[in-house]
């Protein structure tokens, strides 16, 4: 049984990817297929972007934080180095557009947020749910002390 | 010049304010600026009320997002609360609520999620019914569909693997993937009130593969944060090595000791 749990994330894994590869099936179904390079260009687009948004707002959260005892140079001198270069990327990739890249930002923070709330209340339901479990009382807690005194009774 | 209404200075401003608040709430206490951080926090929020009083009805990508994050806010904080009222009203010893508010916990919760769907098969508001605001507005709906059937599956079959009688956890966390799962088809197979079948296709193949790609590209940006800190604390160098104690420091010692060492040997 310890066995069992302890490969617990091997069947979970595969049944979630089952889920979502069902779930995409189900729109190539209905919408007739899409070309896999759409797909591709916007998966593309979506991670140099999330990649440029983050190492800036780490950037700041450092530049907010430094202190005399950090090791700051490496820290701010490489995350200023990945937010440009990502930066430029998204500017080249949404065709030297800001308005684009405004545009994809939004949907990004719409998008991360939904995410976040669906698992915020899984989890808050799944955490409500298992501290509502009733246990049997435990006959070990109800028994009293002796102090010490032990009699015990052989069976001839 | 600088106006609120302009994007640049009423939203993306206030987003980099509130990271670098965040940087100065993690600072020590006894540093300056972490009196900063709330006054930070509370001018960044008010850049973003007052940009999206000022650009209302407008169709610019941030006024869209925050019409989006309006519209959801009233179902989003019924959940959490409920959850949070029937987290703190259960019997563990950590609930300081009283046990008759956590069938209204459960309730408050499930409503937030039925409002969600109510929306879905009624007229939405003009802010998200057309351009970008209908994008933002699909996005959200099909990037919190999809996580749900996917994160309640995966928490369903996890208390099954764990054993140990959670059947109603995991029967109602199936009911959960099961109802996400009905709303997903409804809106592919017939569309929703606002927007026809191939809008929300179109949105799962452009808009959700975005976003698929952006949460790589998030977690991968704070891995290659978390590499650079390492590299930083690798090429730090070793500490000073101290001096010996000097003779004089080495007499201090001992007399303390001996001081110590005969007070202990008076007390016994």
């Amino acid at each position: 049984m310890t066995q069992q749990k302890g490969n617990w994330w091997k069947p979970v894994a595969l049944l979630m990817l089952v889920i979502a590869i069902g779930m995409d099936l189900l729109v190539w179904q209905l919408s007739g297929g899409v070309e896999f390079s759409t797909i591709a260009e916007e998966a593309i687009r979506g991670f140099i972007l999330a990649f440029g948004g983050t190492s800036i707002a780490l950037l700041m959260i450092s530049l907010g934080s430094l202190h005399r005892h950090s090791q700051w140079k490496e820290q701010i001198a490489g995350l200023v180095c990945l937010s440009v270069v990502a930066l430029y990327l998204a500017h080249s990739e949404y065709g030297k557009s800001i308005d684009g890249m405004r545009e994809g930002g939004a949907i990004l923070l719409s998008g991360l947020t939904a995410m976040l709330t669906a698992v915020g209340l899984v989890f808050g339901l799944l955490l409500a749910l298992v501290t509502g479990r009733e246990h049997v009382a435990d006959p070990l807690l109800e028994m009293e002390s002796t102090g010490g005194d032990v009699s015990i009774e052989l069976n001839e | 010049m600088f106006e609120v209404s302009d994007p640049r200075i009423g939203f993306w401003l206030p987003l980099a304010l509130l990271c670098l608040s965040i940087g100065f709430w993690i600072t020590d206490r006894k540093d300056p600026r972490k009196k900063l951080a709330l006054p930070g926090f509370f001018l960044s929020i008010a850049l973003v009320v007052s940009f999206g009083i000022t650009t209302r009805g407008e169709d610019g990508p941030e006024t869209a997002l925050l019409a989006v994050f309006l519209h959801m806010l009233v179902p989003v904080t019924c959940m959490a609360v409920g959850t949070l009222i029937a987290t703190f009203s259960g019997p563990s010893p950590v609930g300081p609520l009283p046990r008759g508010l956590r069938p209204m916990g459960f309730f408050m919760a499930y409503f937030g999620l039925v409002w969600i769907a109510w929306m879905l098969i009624s007229e939405p508001p003009s802010a998200i019914a057309n351009g970008i605001g209908q994008t933002t507005w699909g996005a959200w709906v099909d990037a919190f569909l999809t996580i749900l059937i996917l994160i309640s599956a995966l928490a369903g079959a996890f208390c099954v693997m764990m054993g140990e009688e959670r059947h109603k956890e995991a029967l109602t966390l199936a009911g959960l993937t099961i109802a996400g799962g009905l709303m997903f088809y409804e809106i592919m197979h017939n569309g929703s009130q606002g927007m026809a079948a191939s809008g929300w296709h179109s949105i799962h193949w452009s808009e959700l593969m975005f976003l698929f790609g952006g949460l790589v590209g998030l977690i991968s940006a704070l891995i290659a944060f978390i590499a650079l800190v390492y590299i930083a604390e690798k090429r730090a160098p070793d500490p000073d090595v101290v001096a010996p104690l000097t003779e004089e420091e080495k007499s201090v010692v001992e007399a303390v000791l001996r001081t110590n060492l005969n007070l202990m040997e008076g007390e016994e």
